[in-house]
């Protein structure tokens, strides 16, 4: 059974059942309450009959800094995905979708160009699911993680940049086809 | 908010020389040039520069110029420049921690500046420092002036701002009692007025002064829910422009969801109706998204307001026609909305039945509920959370029903089944369920309990296979054992199972070894309440078998280590086995870490000083993560990005966080955190390096604080029912974290402090006398304190159940020990014998006793000494806690006896004889437990260093003694089986006994005196 519903600060008493998955970053509190305090419609949960969050997605609305304005890495205004998760025993019920249409409908209600988020090349499943709800590869972030996931003798690994146009892009100007060939390091991304 | 840490740039007025002197920190010439130039120039802005400048010098007297100065400007009732206050705010910085109040300094001033300037850029600024250091009242005072100024601005932000700081003023601590109900009145006002121009306006424009967007409207109502009534809040809830349908339309969800649980508290049963009922309907039209509140909150309590309406069976009657109209949608359901619905199907037919338990007329127990139960669950089996999702369900059958489920839908469910995948996954669904049953009283029935005038050690008839038992059936525990055994030993060897078994969302025996360990530890005896009533936690178990169940979820632990229900249980069990090494190496791989400390840490940090020392001495600090955590989270007064919620606009994130940052501050876990580190650095080094009480994280806890205990056990595997105690209560050492033993903790730390109090040599006072007496007064009025504190709590009703026998002894030792020293120190030698003084001592001396009683008792006759010992260090270790805090406490008077007749040698400043005597004795006592209990330490590593532990071991866990596993061949011959024999249990048990060697060495570098 579940909620979904906007996050609250106690439930970060209850985050166990996502977190203590090795896939699942915990941060510093400042991190969340930042998201919280700024964009608190970004952040939902999904939540079991005993209130243990079984699913969460945080995010952000934003553009690149001014100054970077005529950079060909400039981000227009967009909505960016920066952690979604759920409990391993919540998987593929749907909870991911539907907590990431929630976001897509708040970047709609904002404007938004596109939602992006950055994602483990390695994580398969992940892709996997971004790529079934329409997301594509933008380009190819070049040692973005400072560690492999699954291969301790590599010392990085690359991300993938992953878009989905909103409504706003009427003609799709913000996607590309064929994302996995663009490669730009992390200083290009911010 | 990085503001105002860094050192201010000065004017740009302001000449080089100054300048660069001031921005090197050359402070000595700063003082000097800026004395010139305010001579030379008449500008008071030197003469500020100077007095900063002189706060960053050595000198006491110099250092505090700038606060005599703040006081000056305060007093004037000037506005004094913004340069000017930038400058001593930066230069008070250190002060306005501790020494003075910023809302009696600074934030006036700032208040003053605002209010002058205030459509000034940098009267924001002023708002934002007066934030920073929390001083909501300059806050409130500078919004309101800025509301004022941009009234018909069309900027909406500063009129809710000073709604949100008015209402932050009058809810919080810094209001006078006299201004509370004013502001109170005040915010409410404001806010009906604005939610009166909503209401009243057609279309509302940026410049009104009403309520727009979802942050303003639940703003309003928040605050309606502190300072107006009921009725107002139900009147607008049910509004057309600012209630919850109205918000609903509007795609807004927040206030929908948050009023049913204020209605709910109300129980406005009729109202909850009205609004689910209409809610769901504009999902069905599609006014909504057809799932937006398809939540499960929302059926189970729309479901609940129905049961509760004058016409029960007729609304329960609507709520399944509406299911039946979202089931009828010809759009894609979402899965999870899918399982919402058939859930509400199950909680709709189980509320129905319980209003009129009908029965299908042939079989008995075959009930609707059931009938709807048997479906779900055909559906969902294969579901991970199906369990969770039935739980409640299963658990209030009624007996007939249980024998329907398990004798009727269960083998059909079984049979109808091809899929020898699903086949097994089902089997371990049916074993979980029969475990929860054995868990639930209606499985029992009452058996005469005195037979033939003797009372019956099995009270209870099973209703499942009748056999006579106590609470829970010895016999289906063992029947379930057996079956659970065999599931898991033919999915191992089906190579066809073994091969899809990694595709599958979970091995289903890693459910199976849950049940196995979990009917095991039942069976062995453990039981909650046992760990407190019977001393040491495993004492009464049966030995055998408990080390059986952690020995068989060990094995599956490792086949599957990402399991975290079960990793979470061995944790705990190994700390009741005397094994915290090996809890601890489990633990270290959840990477429990920042901001689920709070929630996570204390399953295996509590009470782990007293469990093993040893894990203290590692490389690092074992607790310093969460030190730092709770550091870096309460740094500044202010909670964390408090700015960022006002400037965004977020009003309700604003209060959360307010809320939650208020519970952090007082949280049981910070408070263990301190403890505990402060208990292991005593058992070690003696000294702390602060006393707990000076450390900034304790500051805001008095004696009248409330302490929250937030520890989040959701991730156990907890198949036990919602009618008893839960797993985590059975394999937890002693009750949970609670306000009463965290106070408790705090109080005799701080004793423990006290105690290690020396009057500081290296100052050689000319006054000795009056030295003396300052210092008698200074160890008097703390003992006065700490004695009062700790009766209080020692008192208090709940404490005994809040802590285990051994904390209850020490704590009551600790207690009498402040009044014994207060006693004490308050005599003079020509003062009577203190009536007191005996009493508190003997009870001391008999609460010691029996400490040492119950922690160096001699084993059960079926248990080894050495592995009960092992297994009672918690008891062990609060002896020696309060043999040493008897010692340390005689210690201190006795000190201070010597000193005073050292400082006096007419001897009347002494002590009273009789009081002297008794301290000498309690020392002695004490001294001589100490080193029993080191011995009795010592004895347990040399046992321990004896060969043939292996065997012996072994021996336990195979029941060398037939009584052990109750003489009963078939479980004794599929446990063994399934552990592989002693063969495999031969490296567990090398593991096991390498863990308690490494405990022990830890106590045996403890300190002793
Ligand atoms: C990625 C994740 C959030 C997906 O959540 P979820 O609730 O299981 O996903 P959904 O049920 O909503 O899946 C939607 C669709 O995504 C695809 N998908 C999801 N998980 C998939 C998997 N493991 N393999 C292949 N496809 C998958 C499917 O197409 C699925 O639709 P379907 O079930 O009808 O076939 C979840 O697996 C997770 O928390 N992983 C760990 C954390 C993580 O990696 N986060 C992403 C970091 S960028």
């Amino acid at each position: 059974m579940a909620n979904f519903r906007r996050f609250r600060p106690g439930d970060l008493n209850k985050l166990s059942k996502c977190n203590l998955d090795p896939f699942t970053e915990t941060y510093e509190l400042s991190f969340y309450l930042q998201y919280y305090a700024k964009w608190p419609s970004l952040f939902q949960v999904a939540e079991d009959q005993n209130g243990n969050i079984i699913g969460y997605i945080m995010g952000k609305l934003e553009s690149s800094p001014d100054v970077y304005q005529f950079s060909e890495h400039y981000l227009p205004w967009h909505a960016h995905i920066t952690a979604v998760t759920v409990a391993p025993e919540a998987r593929r019920l749907g909870i991911g979708r539907l907590l990431t249409e929630q976001l897509e409908a708040a970047a709609d209600a904002n404007d938004a160009w596109f939602v992006d988020l950055f994602v483990r090349s390695t994580n398969h499943k992940a892709i996997a699911f971004y790529k079934s709800m329409g997301y594509s590869i933008f380009r190819v972030v070049k040692d973005y993680y400072g560690d492999h996931s699954s291969d301790p003798t590599q010392s990085s690994e690359d991300a993938y940049d992953m878009r989905k146009p909103m409504k706003r892009d009427v003609k799709k100007e913000h996607i590309r086809e064929d994302g996995e060939k663009y490669e730009v390091q992390p200083t290009d991304v911010w | 908010m990085a503001y105002g840490y860094g050192r201010p740039a000065l004017k740009s007025t302001v000449d080089v020389q100054l300048q660069s002197a001031f921005s090197d920190g050359n402070w000595n010439a700063v003082v000097r040039l800026a004395d010139k130039r305010a001579k030379a120039l008449k500008d008071n802005y030197y003469e500020a520069i100077k007095v900063c400048a002189e706060s960053q010098l050595d000198g006491a007297a110099e250092r505090c110029g700038i606060l005599v100065a703040i006081e000056d400007l305060v007093k004037q009732k000037t506005v004094v420049d913004i340069d000017t206050l930038e400058l001593y705010e930066w230069a008070a910085s250190d002060f306005l921690q501790s020494e003075i109040e910023y809302a009696d300094t600074l934030g006036p001033l700032r208040v003053r500046w605002a209010k002058a300037n205030p459509k000034s850029p940098l009267a924001l600024q002023c708002l934002q420092a007066c934030l920073e250091y929390w001083d909501l009242v300059s806050a409130q005072q500078i919004s309101t002036a800025l509301d004022k100024a941009y009234l018909n601005s069309g900027d909406r932000r500063y009129m809710f701002w000073s709604i949100t700081l008015t209402f932050l003023l009058s809810i919080s601590p810094q209001c006078s009692e006299s201004s509370r109900k004013v502001y109170s009145l005040l915010v409410l006002k404001q806010l009906e007025r604005a939610a009166e121009i909503t209401e009243n306006s057609p279309k509302m424009d940026i410049k009104d002064r009403g309520l727009l967007n979802e942050e303003e409207i639940c703003l309003y109502y928040r605050v309606l829910l502190v300072h107006g009534n009921k009725d107002d809040y139900i009147k607008r809830v049910q509004g057309n422009s600012l209630g919850a349908l109205a918000l609903l339309r509007k795609g807004h969800k927040l206030l929908f969801w948050d009023s049913l649980g204020v209605l709910e508290t109300w129980g406005e049963w009729d109202l909850i109706f009205d609004l689910s009922r209409q809610a769901l309907r504009l999902g069905l039209e599609g006014v909504t998204p057809h799932f937006f509140v398809c939540d499960w909150k929302v059926w189970k309590t729309f479901i609940a307001a129905a049961s509760k309406s004058a016409k029960p069976e007729a609304a329960l009657e609507e709520v399944q026609s509406i299911l039946q109209d979202f089931f009828a949608l010809k759009t894609k359901k979402p899965d999870t909305y899918k399982k919402n619905l058939a859930l509400a199907l199950l909680e709709a037919s189980s509320k129905l039945y319980s209003l009129s338990p009908v029965t299908a007329p042939d079989v008995k127990g075959m009930t609707s509920r059931v009938i709807q139960l048997g479906l779900f669950l055909e559906q969902y089996f294969d579901r991970l959370s199906v369990f969770d999702d039935v739980k409640e369900y299963v658990s209030c059958l009624s007996f007939e029903e249980v024998q329907t489920l398990l004798e009727d839908i269960f083998p059909s469910m079984l049979s109808a089944q091809s899929d020898n995948v699903k086949g097994v996954i089902l089997g371990s669904l049916i074993c979980k369920i029969r475990y929860l049953l054995s868990t639930c009283p209606q499985t029992l029935s009452r058996h005469p309990s005195i037979t033939d005038g003797q009372q019956q050690a099995e009270p209870y008839r099973c209703r499942v296979c009748s056999g006579l038992t106590s609470l829970p059936c010895k016999h289906c525990l063992k029947s379930i054992i057996v079956e659970a055994i065999g599931t898991s030993k033919r999915i191992s060897a089906d190579s066809d199972l073994t091969d899809a078994i990694p595709r599958l969302d979970k091995d289903p025996r890693i459910d199976l070894a849950l049940v196995i360990g979990l009917s095991l530890l039942k069976l062995s005896g453990l039981r909650p309440g046992a760990l407190e009533a019977l001393w040491s936690p495993t004492r009464d178990l049966d030995p055998s078998l408990f080390l059986q169940a952690i020995l068989i979820m060990d094995a599956q632990l490792r086949e599957t280590p990402s399991d975290n229900g079960l990793r979470l249980i061995l944790v705990r069990l190994y700390l009741l086995l005397g094994n915290a090494s090996h809890a601890h190496q489990l633990w270290v791989p959840m990477d429990v870490k920042r901001t689920i400390h709070d929630a996570l840490s204390p399953l295996f940090f509590d009470r782990i000083s007293s469990l093993s020392p040893a894990l203290f001495q590692g490389s690092r600090p074992l607790m310093e993560p969460l030190r730092s955590y709770y550091s870096s989270s309460l740094r500044d007064q202010c909670p964390l990005k408090t700015w960022e919620a006002f400037s965004s606009g977020s009003y309700t994130s604003l209060l959360d966080m307010v809320e939650y940052d208020g519970h952090l501050q007082r949280s049981c876990t910070l408070m263990m955190t301190l403890v505990e580190e402060s208990r292991a650095t005593r058992a070690f080094s003696g000294k702390t390096e602060m006393e707990i009480a000076e450390n900034p994280l304790a500051w805001s806890i008095q004696d009248d604080t409330p302490l929250v205990n937030k520890t989040d056990y959701g991730s156990f595997s907890n198949l036990e029912s919602p009618h008893g105690p839960q797993i985590q209560d059975f394999v937890r050492l002693g009750p949970e974290l609670s306000n009463e033993r965290a106070h408790l903790a705090f109080l005799s730390e701080q004793f423990a402090d006290l105690l290690s109090f020396r009057p500081p040599k290296e100052y050689k006072p000319a006054k000795a006398i009056e030295a003396a007496i300052r210092d008698r007064n200074y160890v008097l009025e703390r003992l006065t304190h700490l004695n009062r504190s700790l009766a209080t709590f020692i008192h208090h009703p709940k404490t005994p159940s809040a802590l285990t026998s051994a904390e209850l002894g020490h704590y009551t030792i600790v207690s009498l020990l402040a009044a014994a020293a207060l006693t004490s120190l308050s005599t003079s030698r020509a003062d009577p014998t203190p009536k007191n003084m005996s009493l508190a001592s003997s009870s001391i001396r008999t609460t010691l006793m029996s400490l040492r009683a119950s922690s160096l008792q001699p084993a059960p006759a079926h248990m080894s000494a050495t592995c009960f010992a092992l297994t009672n260090m918690h008891a062990v270790s609060y002896l020696r806690e309060a043999a040493l805090a008897v010692k340390h406490t005689a210690g201190f008077v006795l000190a201070f006896h010597e000193r005073e007749l050292a400082r006096d040698r007419s001897g009347k400043s002494a002590l009273q004889r009789d009081v002297v005597a008794e301290m000498k004795a309690l020392e002695t006592v004490a001294a001589k437990i100490l080193s029993e209990t080191k011995a009795h330490l010592q004895k347990l590593k040399e046992a321990l260093g004896e060969g043939g532990w292996l065997d012996r071991l072994l021996g336990w866990i195979f029941g060398e003694d037939e009584q052990a596993v109750d003489g009963d061949e078939e479980l004794r011959r599929a446990v063994s089986d399934m552990i592989g024999g002693p063969e495999g249990a031969e490296e567990w048990c090398g593991r096991v006994l390498e863990g308690w060697r490494e405990g022990i060495k830890g106590w045996l570098m403890v300190r002793w005196e």
